[in-house]
């Protein structure tokens, strides 16, 4: 009898303990047990696999306390210490993967900065390139224009020395000019008209009465006059107009005139005065210098002029 | 085997009622994660402040339950712990995430600089 109710009694507690974890488990720990098995599922157990397991051991806790004891309150206890581990680990691999991307900042940044200071490097080394290039090509260009400036200088040099001379010849011919024409003044009437520089020889000095043959005494002042021409610019014109009194008639006096003017400019030709240069033309009594009244007019009208003009000079 | 069956008795029977002081170690841990939190600033995060508020009363609650002799003062102790971490956690990530954010940006800058 006793063996029998010591056994009713062991089995009584037994099935008290059994109808305890029968009993429905808690909303909490059933909410507990999806949250692990979605964390599971998630990056904390490629990220905080040791976090994880800790929750895990935090709920098998609950969850013997659950199936040893029932809804008790240590079995709330341990489902509400495996949820705040669940959660420590969620936060804790949301953590580490924000650590993840600073790493991966970090390490772009490096990559992108290393790039930058290359392609920077590249551009200086390029800059310095093109300016050593620029210096080159502007040394080689100063070395041009020196060279072209010496040259231009030399040149310039020459030109000046060049332009010296023909100033100093200028100065030479023209005091010779001037000589000859001072000298001239001696011996004939120099005047300045419209026409040019009039040099007026009296016909009596050149030739005898009628006649158109140099007299011997007329050669010597021919002879300063052919000076005077000869030291004329070369782009000078000379004409030899013959001139008569108004005895005798145009028949006479034409030819006449003609006549001595050719016969001065063959003198001055011969003498060197440049043929091409001077003409002769004879003008008969057509040009009076005075009335012809006197004897002293009319051998005042008797004469040779000499023009020296510009070289569109041609005879009247 | 009537003595063992007794004893099996009152040990279930008893349980419940069994002094259970606090482990000193456990107190420590916990009083250790709450300052943890506080020194990152867990205070100051939010989510992180109301974890480390819980961790503080159920410190207090551990302790009355074990000058009280309830044995669950041990696990409402653990509870503690538990929260003080949580809020150590959150209080870290959110200075963390900061921190990424700002990585972020920067790198974002550094790019949008391109090459020269």
């Amino acid at each position: 009898m006793k063996t029998r109710d010591m056994n009713l009694t062991v089995a009584l507690v037994l099935a008290g303990m059994t109808s305890a974890c029968a009993t429905v488990a808690p909303q909490q720990l059933v909410d507990v047990r999806e949250e692990y098995a979605t964390s599971s599922r998630g990056q904390a157990s490629q990220l905080t696999p040791t976090d994880l397991y800790d929750a895990k051991k935090a709920l098998d806790k609950a969850n013997t306390e659950f199936s040893e004891h029932g809804d008790t309150l240590e079995c709330r206890d341990y489902a509400y210490i495996a949820h705040r581990k669940i959660e420590l680990t969620e936060v804790k691999a949301r953590t580490e993967a924000d650590r993840q991307k600073i790493a991966e900042a970090v390490k772009s940044g490096v990559v992108v900065r290393d790039s930058q200071a290359k392609a920077t490097q590249a551009a200086l080394t390029s800059t310095r390139d093109q300016m050593k290039e620029e210096r080159r090509n502007n040394a080689a260009a100063t070395n041009d224009l020196r060279a072209i400036n010496a040259a231009q200088n030399k040149d310039l040099q020459a030109t000046v020395g060049q332009l010296e001379v023909e100033k100093q010849a200028r100065l030479a011919a023209e005091t010779k000019l001037a000589g000859a024409m001072n000298d001239l003044k001696a011996i004939a009437a120099v005047k300045e008209e419209t026409r040019g520089v009039v040099i007026t020889l009296s016909g009596s000095v050149l030739f005898a009465s009628g006649k158109y043959e140099l007299l011997n005494t007329a050669t010597t002042k021919l002879d300063q006059v052919a000076e005077a021409l000869k030291a004329q610019d070369d782009d000078k014109r000379m004409v030899v107009e013959g001139h008569t009194d108004n005895r005798g008639s145009d028949q006479i006096n034409q030819p006449l005139s003609l006549n001595r003017a050719t016969a001065v400019r063959d003198y001055l030709v011969s003498r060197g005065v440049e043929s091409a240069k001077i003409s002769a033309v004879g003008m008969s009594s057509s040009r009076p210098i005075t009335d012809n009244k006197t004897a002293e007019d009319r051998a005042n009208n008797r004469r040779v002029e000499i023009v020296i003009g510009s070289p569109g000079l041609s005879a009247r | 085997m009537m003595t063992k069956v007794t004893t099996l008795l009152a040990v279930l029977g008893l349980a419940g009622c069994a002094s259970a002081p606090l482990p000193p170690y456990q107190i420590d841990q916990a009083q250790a994660s709450i300052r943890g939190a506080e020194e990152v600033g867990a205070a100051a995060v939010p989510a992180a402040a109301l974890h480390l508020q819980l961790a503080k009363d159920e410190t207090l609650e551990a302790q009355k339950m074990a000058t009280a002799g309830d044995q669950r003062a041990v696990l409402v102790m653990a509870r503690a712990q538990s929260d003080a971490e949580l809020a150590l956690g959150l209080a870290r990530e959110f200075k963390v995430h900061g921190d990424a954010l700002k990585a972020g940006e920067d790198l974002k800058a550094v790019r949008a600089r391109g090459n020269p």
